[in-house]
């Protein structure tokens, strides 16, 4: 079954379009990277996705149900970890997730709380408050909360930019450990990213969806050696 | 629930910053206290009319403080997340709200407390002076609604000291309106904030006559309008902030 289906997406800003009518067809539980330069309309098509902005035209189905009509019903089983840490900043962790459980009205809270804390190893930073916490700790608490109200899909928009290496191992780490369980939506800059963790890859430039495959379908296509330099080939139109 | 869930959070944020609750109440408390030893021969500075000049200084930052929250909420990706989340518009507003009337009452005892200790006589108008300041303070939220929703965290500062200097300088809690000449006269009257303080301070001392039909008439209307327009562009920003 399809978790999520786009026809001609389209977001423009006045004389900008910012996402030009995009088709894009993901299956449940798959992991699918959105990869593109700045600009090229990842974050607004998750916006979109995710019913934080309207599209200016064009239909969005999840999990078989229409944005237009059904945002709220929607937006009970997904969740989003946006691109900046998401988290308020003078409550601990523990009062971050609790916060969260509430907005999602989570009936076994305490359970679902446990089971993160275990999952993220959050145990040593339970009660501090989030503002002391590093910018590794932040996004992992970050991406715990987002998984609060066990969403059928998840938006990780840029997951682990500006965290160092190690940070962003760790990461993988848990992004690995929820594949096939959830779809998730995964917007970066990092090539490697995308190519060991996702199992299709879409390419956006200048608002278009400009090819959609596997990375080694992509590097097929293009002939090129890696990854790195299929993308730029399909993310340039083949000028490079 | 979930307006109320979210109220809790934003009661937490407040309370945890040491610097609001400097401003918030332990500067009203200070300035309740140092005036009344100086003993200046003014029926202003008498304690039952100081004091609710003190409960209208300090929702001045209640303004600033919940406007600061509102600001930070929104440039941090915390309202990003929440917009995503089955949170309706109601449910922020409710929030925000909520979260600060018990700050609204904290400052309430405490002045009191103070203000009776240092010779406020105990009356039965001083509960219905905290219920009407209640009332009073839903502008003062609402002004700082407003201001968060179009200032940026660092602009909310120098907006939020306006209003606090506004609420001085117009209020008539250090002097009276007449004092100061015709023009200033007509501001003070056009601004909602002598109203408020004579509404309280009336209250305050069961002089009704200190109430005129204009002074309620100009609270309500500004609530009226300042609330509006706070839900307004709070609501307009949440779509545009994320755009």
């Amino acid at each position: 079954m399809l978790a999520i289906e786009t026809k001609a997406l389209t977001k423009k800003y006045k004389d900008k379009t910012a996402v030009n009518g995009i088709d894009l067809k993901i299956e449940e539980g798959e992991l699918f990277a959105l990869l593109g330069v700045n600009g090229a309309g990842k974050t607004t098509t998750i916006k979109m996705l995710s019913g934080l902005i309207l599209p200016t035209s064009g239909d969005i189905t999840i999990e078989g149900l229409d944005m237009k009509k059904d945002t709220l019903k929607i937006k009970e089983f997904l969740n989003v970890s946006p691109q900046e840490t998401a988290i308020a900043p003078n409550l601990t962790v523990k009062e971050n997730l609790e916060f969260m459980a509430g907005v999602y009205q989570i009936e076994n809270k305490d359970e679902k709380i446990a089971e993160l804390v275990k999952q993220f190893k959050l145990d040593e930073v339970l009660k501090k408050k989030s503002k002391t916490l590093s910018g590794g700790w932040q996004r992992k608490v970050s991406i715990a909360i987002s998984l609060i109200n066990d969403p059928k899909i998840l938006f990780l928009d840029e997951p682990t930019l500006g965290l160092d290496v190690i940070a962003r191992k760790e990461l993988w780490k848990v992004i690995t450990g929820l594949k096939g369980k959830k779809t998730i939506i995964l917007t970066t800059h990092y090539m490697e990213e995308a190519e060991s963790l996702s199992d299709r890859i879409g390419i956006m430039a200048y608002g278009d969806l400009v090819d959609v495959g596997t990375a080694q379908e992509l590097i097929k296509k293009t002939n090129a050696k890696n990854f790195e330099d299929a993308f730029v080939s399909i993310a340039t139109g083949g000028e490079e | 629930m979930r307006a109320l869930n979210f109220a809790k959070r934003n009661f937490k944020e407040l309370i945890r910053d040491p610097l609001s609750l400097i401003f918030e109440i332990a500067l009203p408390l200070f300035l309740l206290f140092i005036f009344q030893q100086f003993n200046l021969p003014n029926e202003l500075f008498k304690i039952n009319n100081f004091t609710p000049g003190i409960i209208v200084f300090g929702f001045a930052f209640i303004s600033l403080f919940s406007a600061t929250l509102i600001a930070k909420d929104r440039t941090s990706s915390l309202l990003i997340r929440l917009g995503t989340s089955p949170m309706k518009p109601k449910d922020y507003i409710i929030g925000y709200v909520l979260s600060i009337i018990p700050i609204i009452l904290i400052q309430e005892v405490l002045f009191f407390a103070l203000a009776i200790a240092l010779g406020l006589s105990f009356s039965i108008n001083i509960l219905f002076t905290i219920l009407i300041s209640l009332v009073v303070s839903i502008l003062f939220i609402a002004l700082g609604i407003f201001i968060g929703s179009f200032a940026s965290e660092k602009a909310v500062g120098g907006i939020g000291s306006v209003v606090v200097q506004l609420v001085c300088f117009t209020s008539g809690m250090y002097f009276p309106k007449e004092m100061i000449g015709d023009f200033f006269r007509v501001i003070c009257e056009l601004l909602p904030f002598e109203s408020c303080l004579n509404i309280i301070r009336g209250t305050l001392n069961g002089d009704w006559g200190m109430i005129s039909v204009r002074n309620i008439i100009t609270l309500a209307i500004y609530l009226v309008l300042v609330l509006v327009l706070a839900v307004w562009l709070f609501r307009k920003k949440m779509v545009s902030d994320n755009k």
